[in-house]
């Protein structure tokens, strides 16, 4: 059995009373390209942010590449690289400048800095920025900048909250091309998105977290037969009945986290609401 | 388009990243980010030379006031000390040396440093680095050095060690020894206190209740320091601050002041000196040491926001049925009765809700107030002549009240885009927005009236309060017109009521000039006109001077307004990189 590059287990995350995330349970294998799927406020950025060392857990265990997350944070930090959901750029900084101050911080030498500087700014083309600070970019630009600083270092498992929001399509392509490039030569990609096609050309397997619950864990072809498993603390490995025909993340997606708790349907039929409109 | 080497993506292993790299790459990182802060934008032609007058001006004013507030606690802590120690006044020392760490902490807690304005870095950040925690705790005790409390600080106590060397030679080097470590437990208290406060801060209610003791606490001594001096005896005045520390020297001995006092008037007995000594240090390390526990929980990713416990205690509430269609709702006209058109309705309400919703807010606006009550209770302040006071009062209010005209645009955000986007006139929205900042200024006037006419000793003659009505009159026209235009021209976003890390003034350096200068240049038109009007008996010389002005004003606000609409339509793309940016 080969070490999962993430294994949480029974992850939990409470504001208050409220519990953003509860009782995850996720396994990624290394090399996968890992889709991590929720409405809006499901708890995604703040698993994220648990898995990256941004954010306590309340109770549960990360282990990131077979290492514990809490004990080893900085040896883990630097093996992994992060888009966060607000990009944590230093505004006041040029593009070269900003990639130079990573470089350095994951211990790479002057020369290597330099360098992988020079090629990723091409890359991602933003080589003709070089005066401009960065609170002067564009959003896009900006979320270019993010990633080239999350793989400056060559991380083995790359964590992405939304990296091709605000992208151009040319650029978007390239991106993904780049990704792709990364899981062949043996790196593990985490991938939240809203943009359910992205999601679903891009990573094997997938899992569904939905008001801090994990409701499906599987590879892309376990969601579409229905025999995917439910990542909850105490349900682990609960099968789904088989679906009958071969479905698309979003109507998967729409039928797990279109009900409420109790398998209600979450939102009226559109026809009844809003008939104002025209 | 670049093709990436596939071996620099995934590395093998690597050996550990050594300290100094890391170290040296923040320090770079911070030394960029202040020379990058120093490279502005600046605007071409009529506007660059506005420019450069306003910042001219504005150094002119501000650098002397600021070498004041430097030179003025260094020079006195080094006089103090010589004088400590020259006149065998042994118990005084650690009395300075308690008042340079409460300036210190007082000053530093209040925000005052040069760290607190710059957003775009902080410290905390460094967390998503792969840095070890000793790293993390020396680069947070080292970052945010340069503020003001701390160079005032460092200065203060290095004066002071000169002053008791000058004062006797053989203390001299036990005294500079002390005193570098008395800085360090400094540095480290306000470190400690910052990083809880950082803590506490980060819960709005907090912030609200934080901001409400601050005030409390600088009106408390003005009232204490009223009781010291109770308005039948005139002549008693004295700081009771001074006096209490005077008085408490030999409880002082317990406390690190103490301490290092001790520790350099006790070099003559060794053993006795190092206890002190040893005392000052263990000090130090106590609140290193609590500084680090905070820290810690902070790098292992403690959350500081205020939660979802909102959210969560929110049942979904179920679902009605929509209401009838009603299209021509929004176009129907306003009621005959109606003052104000809906458009200005909605955002006075919308203005009302975001003022109501902030303590802290609230706070500032009543704090002037109150030190007016202690003003008015101060024989020393009243009795001038209440005359004098009345148009002074409203002077003090205004100051503090004006700067909101300055920027009336700058809380919404990117929420100014809904302005934009609307089928509204820009012009409802300035009225509705000017209106309510009237009402606010004019609730502040008239209690200031009220509690300076109740409170007063003797009533203040007619004429003075009609040429002050006028006046005012005249300086908040003046300043409505002024500074809705520069909130067109030089809108700036900020956080009402916020504390540090984030921009909480509403205004920028220029429109801040604006209001000192129209302030005290109708100021400087009233003390003639007052003095020739009593000088002279023409006890209406004053409503002759002021009516005309206040009509002008007036005008040139309305001139003003007349022409908002077009201003900010040829300020769009002002509005959108100034609020509506990322």
């Amino acid at each position: 059995m080969t070490t999962p590059a993430i294994d949480t287990t029974a992850l939990t995350r409470r504001f208050g009373d409220f519990t953003a995330v509860d009782n995850v349970n996720l396994r990624v294998e290394a090399g996968q390209f890992f889709g991590f799927l929720g409405p809006n406020g499901a708890g995604k950025s703040t698993t994220i942010k648990m898995l990256t060392g941004l954010l306590a857990p309340t109770s549960g265990s990360i282990r990131i590449l077979g290492q514990d997350l809490q004990a080893n944070s900085a040896d883990i930090k630097r093996q992994i690289g992060v888009v966060p959901e607000g990009m944590a750029l230093f505004g006041r900084l040029t593009a070269d400048e900003y990639l130079r101050f990573v470089g350095r911080m994951y211990g790479l030498d002057r020369a290597t800095t330099l360098n992988r500087t020079r090629e990723l700014l091409e890359f991602m083309q933003l080589a003709g920025e070089q005066k401009k600070l960065i609170a002067d970019f564009s959003h896009g630009m900006q979320k270019k900048l993010a990633l080239a600083a999350a793989v400056i270092h060559g991380p083995k498992v790359l964590f992405l909250d939304e990296p091709f929001e605000g992208v151009d399509a040319v650029a978007a392509g390239t991106l993904k091309a780049m990704l792709l490039r990364m899981i062949a030569r043996g790196a593990t990609i985490f991938l939240t998105s809203h943009v359910l096609e992205i999601v679903e050309r891009l990573s094997t397997h997938i899992a569904i977290i939905h008001r801090g619950r994990l409701v499906a864990q599987g590879s892309l072809d376990e969601l579409r037969a229905g025999t995917w498993r439910i990542g909850q603390a105490g349900t682990q490995d609960a099968v789904a009945s088989p679906g009958e025909e071969k479905r698309s993340l979003e109507q998967i997606f729409l039928e797990i986290v279109g009900t409420d708790r109790e398998g209600n349907p979450a939102a009226t039929a559109p026809e009844q609401e809003l008939s104002w409109l025209s | 388009m670049v093709e990436l080497t596939g071996r620099e993506i995934i590395p093998g292993s690597v050996p550990p990243i050594p300290a100094s790299t890391q170290l040296l790459a923040v320090a770079w990182l911070r030394w960029r980010i202040f020379l990058n802060g120093m490279i502005r934008k600046r605007p071409k032609g009529k506007r660059q030379i506005v420019g450069l007058v306003f910042a001219t001006l504005l150094r002119l004013i501000v650098w002397p006031m600021l070498a004041l507030i430097v030179i003025g606690p260094v020079a006195a802590s080094g006089f103090l000390a010589w004088m400590a120690i020259s006149q065998g006044h042994s118990k005084d020392l650690a009395s300075l040396l308690l008042g340079i760490a409460l300036l210190w902490q007082f000053v530093s807690i209040n925000g005052l440093s040069i760290a607190a304005t710059i957003p775009s870095f902080d410290p905390a950040s460094l967390v998503r680095f792969p840095l070890r925690f000793g790293r993390y705790f020396v680069l947070r005790s080292l970052l945010g050095l340069m503020t003001p409390s701390t160079i005032v600080g460092c200065l203060a106590l290095l004066a002071a060690a000169v002053g008791i060397g000058v004062a006797n030679a053989s203390l001299a080097l036990p005294a500079l020894a002390v005193l570098a470590i008395y800085a360090l437990m400094n540095i480290y208290l306000t470190r400690m206190i910052g990083a809880w406060m950082e803590r506490w801060l980060a819960n709005r209610r907090f912030r609200e209740i934080f901001s409400m003791l601050m005030a409390l606490f600088a009106i408390s001594i003005q009232f204490l320091n009223l009781q010291r001096t109770p308005m039948r005896a005139p002549g008693a005045r004295q700081s009771w601050l001074l006096a209490v520390l005077h008085s408490s020297g030999s409880y002082l001995y317990w406390l690190p002041s103490g301490f290092a006092a001790q520790a350099i008037l006790l070099v003559k007995h060794p053993l006795a000196a190092l206890a002190q000594f040893a005392g000052l240090l263990a000090s130090a390390v106590l609140f290193a040491a609590v500084f680090a526990v905070r820290l810690h929980k902070q790098f292992l990713g403690e959350y500081l926001g205020e939660g979802g416990s909102r959210r969560a205690s929110v049942p979904l509430a179920p679902r009605k049925k929509a209401p009838a269609p009603q299209p021509a709702a929004l176009s129907a006209p306003a009621s005959s009765s109606a003052i104000v058109s809906p458009i200005m309705a909605a955002c006075l309400r919308k203005e009302w809700l975001i003022l109501s919703g902030n303590g802290a807010q609230l706070i500032g606006l009543v704090t002037p107030l109150m030190f007016v009550v202690i003003f008015s209770m101060n024989r020393a302040f009243s009795a001038f002549s209440s005359k004098y006071f009345l148009p002074s009062a409203i002077a003090y209010v205004l100051f503090a009240a004006l700067s909101s005209l300055y920027n009336i645009f700058g809380a919404d955000g990117r929420g100014v885009q809904v302005y934009l986007l609307a089928p509204v006139r820009m012009l409802d929205v300035v009225l509705a927005k000017n209106l309510m900042s009237l009402a606010i200024i004019a609730t502040q006037v008239g209690l200031t009236w009220v509690i300076i006419c109740v409170l007063a000793r003797a009533p203040v003659p007619a004429a003075m309060q009609i040429s002050t009505a006028l006046w005012t009159v005249f300086v908040v026209a003046m300043n409505l017109a002024i500074g809705t235009m520069r909130s067109i021209q030089a809108p700036r976003h900020f956080v009402p009521g916020q504390g540090r890390h984030l921009r909480a003034s509403p205004t920028n350096r220029s429109s801040a000039l604006l209001v000192f200068a129209v302030l005290f240049g109708s100021i400087l038109l009233q003390v003639p006109v007052a003095i020739a009007s009593s000088y002279f008996r023409l006890p209406w010389l004053a409503l002759w001077v002021f009516g005309p002005l206040a009509v002008a004003a007036v005008s040139a606000y309305a001139l003003m307004l007349s022409s908002a609409e077009r201003l900010i339509l040829a300020n769009r793309d002002v509005f959108a990189e100034e609020l509506c940016k990322a």
